[in-house]
């Protein structure tokens, strides 16, 4: 008998029914992963550092800044930053009635050189920049994978063993303050030296900074000398438009500056 | 509905291979993924501890060196970090002893990152164009190798 | 290293998004465009698509199994590709595609397993062996092809179209929704992107679907059906009207609201893009073929067979082409200049060799031919719908083919 005929036996409906609602249970059961053990055990990280504790905030007076680059190089070597990327720059803004010219040679690691411009120039100074650890963040929202995320004492970090390198946050990232590190293959940014800051130290950029123009402070402390600017200074911040909040003020910012 | 056998097999293979899927990727989601948020909550921790610092800051300088500290706070470079010019701590010091050479830059390319004439700078800030500065302080010779250094001294040069 | 004109962010020198994120939206355009002519047989009635409403489906499916692939290939940790299904951040547009993709896969495998089972289970009775047991598998063991289970084929098929066609839209249209989202990068940045993808989406599909259904014509020795021709050429020139006239509101917008941005994006097209934005995707891939499909439509009536043929396929290769050019002057355009707005950086050659280059790019778009052909083999094309739909119950048999 051709068995490609088709048969009909009610019985065999009523099994796969009922087997469907077992696997049902089974299927809600399993669905949820480890997360319900996890959740008991919910705390902060580390002993004796509590991240409620502390909500970071960086300023830059760009009047103080002289170029050097010290801040770069030393961001370089504290975090192994490959070469040709940056997690900190400085531009230099040379701005006149007539036009403005902006450079950044290798992000300033080696200083500026004298620039030739082509206009009568009236103002130069120049603008260190980094990650803004903004509260609103382009990047961690486009994240597909959770990799980027906000920490609760305000700094947006990457893990990098989740990231898959779809450089989505690069392309999100307004002030170019990301990259995809060409030895691990995953994003990367400036982290405000967590490593460092978690254990009561300062950024490393912010500590060889000879004039003083880079300064990192805690809004959640009393008496805080970046908290106090914050809230009682003029401050700017960079692309407000955009309403990513950033968590990095500049006193003393030009209109020139994107 | 006899005659639709056929769907219900085909709809059948779809939700196994649906609750395939959600059940496997309860194994797969990492234990400490989404408890402050969608995140591995370790990383936090492993961020904390990626690396030692490598920066000590002035005072660990001063710990060892510190008659060069101290020359230091007295004199013009008192708010320039002595790791901006002789880089990172951790380059010579593991563990609390020194474990290799010191960098130290003589040359004039050091001095002139800070101080060469460039526009940019605050107008207060001393800054010199080095030809003319040699002309000006009659130091005959050109601008090269620790010209600078014949003259000043980086712990503490002239105010 | 790139050369950059003006000031760029120093890390913004880089194009991370390759040929492969441009292939990306080319594919699953195919896969938009394809189920859309599928659709309009299967959903909307349109008899005059019913020689190529099988073709189409197959060739939705086939580009549909290649449409990760790209992706895969540029991650810069491709083993962690799965991460978007396990951990999907939903904020993310790209964290859609798992759920996006995955769904769609299943309603379109379920379609074309309705469409296809009575030829399977014919396969199935006159085979042996090996390939019987194959066949009995596809079949999920059940051999039903009376008028009845026909009819719920039938209706299967409608249901499953209906939710298709929301769900193909959906899949090319997030792909828009990644680009036209991004707030920092105003070349990207516009709501119309998601509409602009979709259009073209179907541009190219339909523009495929011409160009297939002509070559198959010529390798079977048949008759390409003018009927369908003059509509493939009518639908194709109507997406082809909204799609150029979508692109270029985006560039008169901007031109006549002269933001800040507008600066740095007029040079950007006057510049690095002239050649790809204006030449090719505005003149050689849209003005050309509008005319071309113009004609077409217009004097449909007093076109001979193979002038019709001719015009539409020439057309449609150019809609190709132009479709191609559209996804790379967003995607690498849009990575040629800076978030600074101050500068530019040398154009983009991507590599011949490796997986991200030029080579990998023509593989995959060779790959879903190659698919297709082993499709005909297994289950058979042919191309076209039994006569009278499902009213007749007996195994499908199009338009005076030999059966393979």
């Amino acid at each position: 008998m051709d068995d490609t005929t088709p048969s009909t036996t009610p019985s065999r409906r009523a099994f796969l029914g009922g087997a469907l609602r077992l696997a049902g249970g089974a299927w809600v059961l399993f669905s949820g992963g480890p997360l319900a053990d996890a959740l008991a055990t919910a705390g902060a990280p580390g002993e004796g550092y509590d991240w409620t504790e502390h909500r970071y905030a960086y300023l830059i007076d760009t009047e103080k800044c002289i170029g050097c680059g010290s801040c770069a190089r030393a961001c370089a070597a504290e975090n192994d930053v490959p070469d040709g990327f940056f997690r900190t720059w400085i531009e230099r803004y040379v701005v006149g009635v007539e036009g403005s010219h902006v450079d950044s040679p290798n992000g300033g690691k080696d200083g500026f050189p004298p620039v030739q411009v082509g206009f009568e120039p009236t103002k130069a100074f120049f603008v260190p920049k980094l990650c803004n650890h903004c509260k609103e963040t382009p990047c961690i929202q486009v994240c597909p994978v959770g990799a980027s995320y906000r920490t609760k004492d305000g700094m947006v970090l990457v893990d990098g063993e989740r990231c898959i390198g779809c450089a989505y946050c690069v392309q999100a990232c307004p002030y170019g303050s990301r990259f995809l590190d060409p030895v691990t293959h995953t994003a990367e940014k400036c982290t405000w030296c967590y490593h460092r800051v978690t254990k009561g130290l300062r950024p490393a950029c912010v500590e060889v900074c000879p004039t003083g123009t880079r300064m990192f402070g805690d809004m959640k402390r009393d008496g805080d000398p970046v908290r106090h600017a914050i809230e009682h200074d003029r401050v700017a911040i960079l692309q407000g438009h955009l309403l990513t909040e950033p968590q990095c003020f500049y006193l003393h910012l030009d209109k020139e500056v994107r | 509905m006899e005659h639709a056998r056929h769907v219900f097999r085909a709809v059948l293979v779809l939700v196994v291979v649906v609750a395939a899927v959600s059940i496997g990727r309860g194994f797969l989601v990492p234990p400490s993924y989404g408890l402050h948020g969608p995140y591995r909550y370790d990383n936090v921790q492993e961020q904390m501890d990626v690396r030692a610092p490598r920066h000590g800051g002035v005072a660990a300088c001063a710990a060892c060196h510190a008659a060069q500290a101290d020359k230091r706070t007295a004199g013009g470079h008192r708010t320039v970090s002595c790791e901006a010019c002789h880089g990172p701590l951790a380059r010579h010091v593991a563990e609390g002893k020194r474990s290799a050479a010191m960098p130290v830059d003589r040359s004039y390319l050091l001095c002139a990152r800070c101080h060469r004439k460039v526009l940019g700078r605050p107008e207060g800030f001393p800054q010199v164009v080095l030809e003319r500065h040699l002309q000006d302080q009659q130091v005959a010779g050109p601008v090269e190798g620790k010209v600078c250094l014949d003259c000043h001294d980086p712990h503490s040069p002239k105010p | 290293m790139p050369e950059i004109q003006g000031f760029a962010f120093p890390n913004d020198t880089h194009v991370h998004w390759s040929l492969m994120i441009v292939m990306y939206p080319y594919i699953t355009g195919f896969v938009a465009g394809s189920f859309i002519v599928t659709s309009l047989y299967h959903l909307f009635g349109h008899q005059a698509f019913r020689p190529i409403a099988r073709l189409a489906m197959a060739t939705s499916f086939a580009f549909l199994l290649v449409a990760s692939m790209p992706l895969q290939l540029h991650l810069g940790h491709p083993e962690r590709g799965p991460l978007v299904m396990i951990t999907p951040h939903f904020t993310s547009a790209m964290a859609g595609f798992g759920i996006l993709y995955s769904g769609y896969l299943a309603v379109l495998v379920l379609e074309v397993w309705f469409v296809w089972r009575a030829a399977i289970i014919e396969r199935a009775r006159r085979s042996r062996g090996v390939a019987r047991a194959f066949y009995k598998l596809l079949a999920l063991y059940t051999y039903d092809t009376s008028p009845e289970a026909l009819e719920i084929d039938h209706r299967a098929i409608g249901l499953l179209a209906g939710i298709g066609l929301p769900m193909a839209c959906m899949l090319h249209g997030y792909v828009g929704f990644i680009f036209g989202a991004i707030k920092a990068n105003p070349w990207w940045s516009t709501p119309l992107m998601p509409v602009i993808f979709l259009l073209s989406a179907a541009v190219s599909g339909i523009a495929m679907l011409i160009v297939l259904y002509q070559a198959l014509s010529k390798i079977k020795q048949r008759a390409a059906d003018q009927a369908c021709v003059a509509a493939l050429a009518r639908w194709l020139w109507f997406f082809l009207i909204l799609t150029i006239t979508l692109e270029l509101l985006e560039i008169i917008v901007m031109a006549y609201e002269r933001s800040e941005s507008w600066l740095i994006i007029s040079e950007l097209l006057s510049t690095r893009l002239q050649f790809s934005y204006i030449t090719v995707q505005m003149i050689v891939g849209g003005l050309i073929p509008l005319i071309l499909l113009g004609i077409v439509v217009l004097m449909n009536r007093y076109l001979h067979e193979r002038l019709r043929n001719t015009l539409s396929t020439v057309a449609a290769l150019l809609c190709l082409v132009q479709v191609f050019s559209m996804r790379w002057n967003i995607v690498v355009g849009g990575q040629l200049l800076s978030k600074s707005l101050r500068g530019l950086r040398s154009p983009y050659e991507p590599e011949i060799f490796g997986r991200e280059g030029v080579l990998m790019a023509i593989a995959l778009v060779v790959i879903p031919f190659v698919i297709l052909w082993v499709f005909d083999r297994v289950v058979g094309i042919d191309a076209g719908e039994p006569a009278g739909g499902a009213e007749g119950g007996a195994p499908a048999v199009a338009d005076g083919t030999a059966a393979h």
